[in-house]
C-alpha cells in the first residue's frame, strides 16, 4: 500500500522539483520586491513594517513627472514600433518565398541579440554634432550648421527605444500571422470582400494575440528602460528604470522596491489579460505542434 | 486587371521592399562605428594600438574571466532547466508552465535585477559569481525555453511509446530515444544562452557586487570617465563575438535541416 501511494509523487518529482524551483526563481523576487516596497526605511537598512511611505514619496516628488514620462514616451514609442514591426512580419509571412522566412527572421534577430547598450552607444556617436550623421546632412548641404536635436533629445531616444526593442517584436506577431488558416482568407476573397477589408476584418484581428504580446514587450521594455535614456536623452532625462537606479544609488531599497513594484504590476496586469483573452498554447501552436 | 492597377501594385510592392531594407539599415548600421572609432589615435603605434591597450588593462582581464565563467554556466543550466520545465508543459497544465516560463522575457531589467538581489538579500547570499550566473539564467530561461519547445514539437510521442513497449523506463526511453533527436535544439538552447549571458548589462549591474563581466566593466567605464578609443576596440570585439556565435548557431540550423 505504501508504496503505491508513493509511487506516484515519486515519479512526478523529477520534473517537478525542477518546476518549483522555477517557479520560486521567478515568481520570488517578485513577491519580495512588493514586500520591501512596504518598509520602513532606517538609515542605509530597512525594518519590515506595513508603510505606504515610499510610495507617497514617489507619488509627491519630483518622480511623479517620470513617471508621467515614461508612460507617454512607452505609449508612443510601442506604437511607433508596431506601426514598423507589423508591416514586416505581415510581409515576411505573405510575401516571402517560405523558404527564406528562416533567413529573413534570423537577419533581424542578429542585430536584436548584440547588447544594447553597445548599439546605443553606437547611436550616441553617429547622433553627435561631429557624427556621421551631422557630417552626411553638412557635405550635402542640406543644412549650414550640425544640428543639435539629433542627440540628447526626445528623438535619440526614441530612435534608440525602436531599434532596441522592436527588432524583437517581429517574432510574436509573425507567429500569430502565420497561424491564420489560409482558407478564411480565401473565404472573405470569395464572398467578396476587397483585400483591405480582408485585412481589418479578418487578419489583424486574429493576429491580435501576437499585435497585445509584442506590445506587452514593447512597452514594458520602454517604461523601465535605463540605459537608452541615460546614453541617448542625455543627463536630465529620466525614465522609470532610471528612477529605481537612481533610488538604488542613494541606498533607498523601500522606494526603489516601490517604483519597480509599479512597472511589474503594470507588466503583471498586461500579461494577465493577455492570458484572460488569448490561448497562449494556440499562439504558440507553430512552435509546440498541435498535439 | 488593367496596367495601371498592375503598377500601382508593383509600386506599392517596391516601396515595402524599400522599407524592409530600410529598417535593416537602421538595425545594422550601429554595428559599425565602433570598429570605425577603434583605430582612431594610433598614428605611428600600428592601427591594433588599441586592442592591445585593452588586454593589457587588469580589472578588464578578470572580467573576461567573469564573463567566460558566467556565460558557460548560463550556458550549462538555462538549457537543462528550459528542457526540464518544456518536458513538464507537456504533461501538466501547459498554459501554467508557459505563463510562468516567459515571465522573465516582460520584467524590465533594472526590476528584475532589483527584485533577484533582494531575494539574495534575504537569503543571505552575497554577490558573487553565483549571483551574477542565477540573474542571467532567469533572463535566458524564457529565451531557451521557447527554443526547446520548438524542437520537442519536432519529435514524435510514438518513439516514447515504442520505447516503452520495448521495456526502457522513462529515464532511459529519454536517453536513448528522446535525446539524441532533440540534441541539436538544446544544443542552439546553449548558445542562444550563451549569447544573452555574453551580451547582459543591466540586470547583472544590480547583482555584481565587486565583481565585473566584460559588459559591466564597458557600462562602468561609461559613467565614470566616458568612452575611449580602447573602449571601442572592446566593443568591436564584443560584436564580432556575438556575430560568430550567431553564425555558429545558423549553421548548427542549417545542418540540422539539411540533415535529414
Amino acid at each position: 500500500m505504501h508504496s503505491r501511494r508513493w509511487r506516484r509523487p515519486l515519479r512526478l518529482a523529477p520534473l517537478g522539483l525542477p518546476l518549483l524551483a522555477i517557479a520560486f526563481l521567478i515568481l520570488c523576487p517578485l513577491a519580495i520586491t512588493l514586500a520591501v516596497s512596504l518598509f520602513e526605511k532606517k538609515g542605509f537598512w530597512i525594518r519590515p513594517a506595513l508603510s505606504f511611505e515610499a510610495y507617497r514619496l514617489f507619488f509627491d516628488g519630483v518622480r511623479l513627472e517620470v513617471l508621467e514620462r515614461s508612460f507617454w514616451v512607452a505609449s508612443s514609442s510601442t506604437a511607433l514600433m508596431l506601426l514598423i514591426a507589423y508591416p514586416i512580419a505581415y510581409l515576411v509571412t505573405y510575401r516571402l518565398r517560405p523558404e527564406l522566412t528562416r533567413g529573413v527572421l534570423f537577419l533581424f534577430a542578429v542585430p536584436f541579440l548584440v547588447s544594447y547598450i553597445v548599439r546605443t552607444f553606437a547611436w550616441a556617436d553617429l547622433l553627435s554634432r561631429t557624427g556621421f550623421i551631422n557630417r552626411l546632412l553638412i557635405a550635402s548641404g542640406l543644412v549650414r550648421q550640425p544640428v543639435d536635436w539629433l542627440l540628447y533629445s526626445d528623438f535619440a531616444v526614441y530612435l534608440g527605444l525602436v531599434t532596441a526593442h522592436m527588432p524583437f517584436m517581429i517574432f510574436p506577431i509573425w507567429l500569430a500571422l502565420s497561424a491564420i488558416d489560409r482558407r478564411l482568407l480565401e473565404a472573405s476573397w470569395v464572398l467578396g470582400e476587397r483585400p483591405s477589408a480582408t485585412f481589418w476584418r479578418v487578419t489583424l484581428p486574429l493576429s491580435l494575440p501576437g499585435l497585445f504580446a509584442a506590445a506587452i514587450f514593447g512597452f514594458v521594455g520602454s517604461f523601465g528602460e535605463v540605459a537608452v535614456s541615460r546614453i541617448l536623452g542625455g543627463t536630465g532625462y529620466q525614465l522609470l528604470g532610471n528612477a529605481i537606479g537612481s533610488a538604488l544609488d542613494v541606498l533607498n531599497y523601500p522606494l526603489a522596491a516601490a517604483v519597480s513594484t509599479i512597472a511589474t504590476g503594470l507588466m503583471l496586469a498586461l500579461l494577465l489579460l493577455w492570458y484572460r483573452l488569448f490561448d497562449v498554447r494556440l499562439f504558440l501552436g507553430k512552435i509546440m505542434g498541435r498535439a | 486587371m488593367t496596367g495601371a492597377a498592375v503598377l500601382r501594385r508593383r509600386v506599392a510592392g517596391a516601396l515595402l521592399w524599400l522599407f524592409l531594407g530600410l529598417v535593416l539599415l537602421f538595425l545594422y548600421g550601429p554595428l559599425l562605428p565602433p570598429a570605425i572609432h577603434s583605430f582612431e589615435g594610433t598614428s605611428g603605434a600600428g592601427p591594433l594600438r588599441n586592442y592591445m591597450l585593452i588586454f593589457e588593462d587588469a580589472r578588464l582581464l578578470r572580467a573576461l574571466r567573469v564573463s567566460a565563467i558566467v556565460g558557460a554556466l548560463v550556458a550549462l543550466i538555462a538549457p537543462v532547466l528550459a528542457l526540464l520545465a518544456a518536458e513538464a508543459a507537456r504533461i501538466w497544465r501547459p498554459r501554467l508552465v508557459i505563463g510562468i516560463l516567459l515571465i522573465p522575457l516582460f520584467v524590465p531589467g533594472v526590476s528584475m535585477g532589483l527584485a533577484t538581489a533582494l531575494l539574495f538579500q534575504i537569503l543571505g547570499l552575497k554577490p558573487s559569481l553565483l549571483t551574477i550566473t542565477a540573474v542571467q539564467v532567469l533572463w535566458a530561461l524564457p529565451f531557451a525555453f521557447l527554443v526547446i519547445l520548438t524542437a520537442l514539437s519536432g519529435f514524435d510521442q510514438v518513439y516514447l511509446e515504442a520505447a516503452y513497449m520495448a521495456g526502457a523506463g522513462r529515464l532511459r526511453a529519454f536517453f536513448e530515444v528522446e535525446l539524441p533527436q532533440i540534441r541539436q535544439g538544446i544544443l542552439g538552447a546553449a548558445l542562444f544562452s550563451l549569447i544573452l549571458s555574453f551580451n547582459e548589462t543591466i540586470r547583472t549591474t544590480v547583482v555584481q557586487g565587486g565583481y565585473n563581466t566584460v559588459q559591466t566593466f564597458l557600462w562602468s567605464q561609461y559613467q565614470q570617465i566616458g568612452l575611449s578609443p580602447p573602449l571601442f576596440a572592446l566593443m568591436t570585439l564584443m560584436i564580432a563575438v556575438t556575430l560568430a556565435l550567431l553564425a555558429l548557431l545558423a549553421l548548427l540550423d542549417w545542418r540540422r535541416r539539411h540533415a535529414g
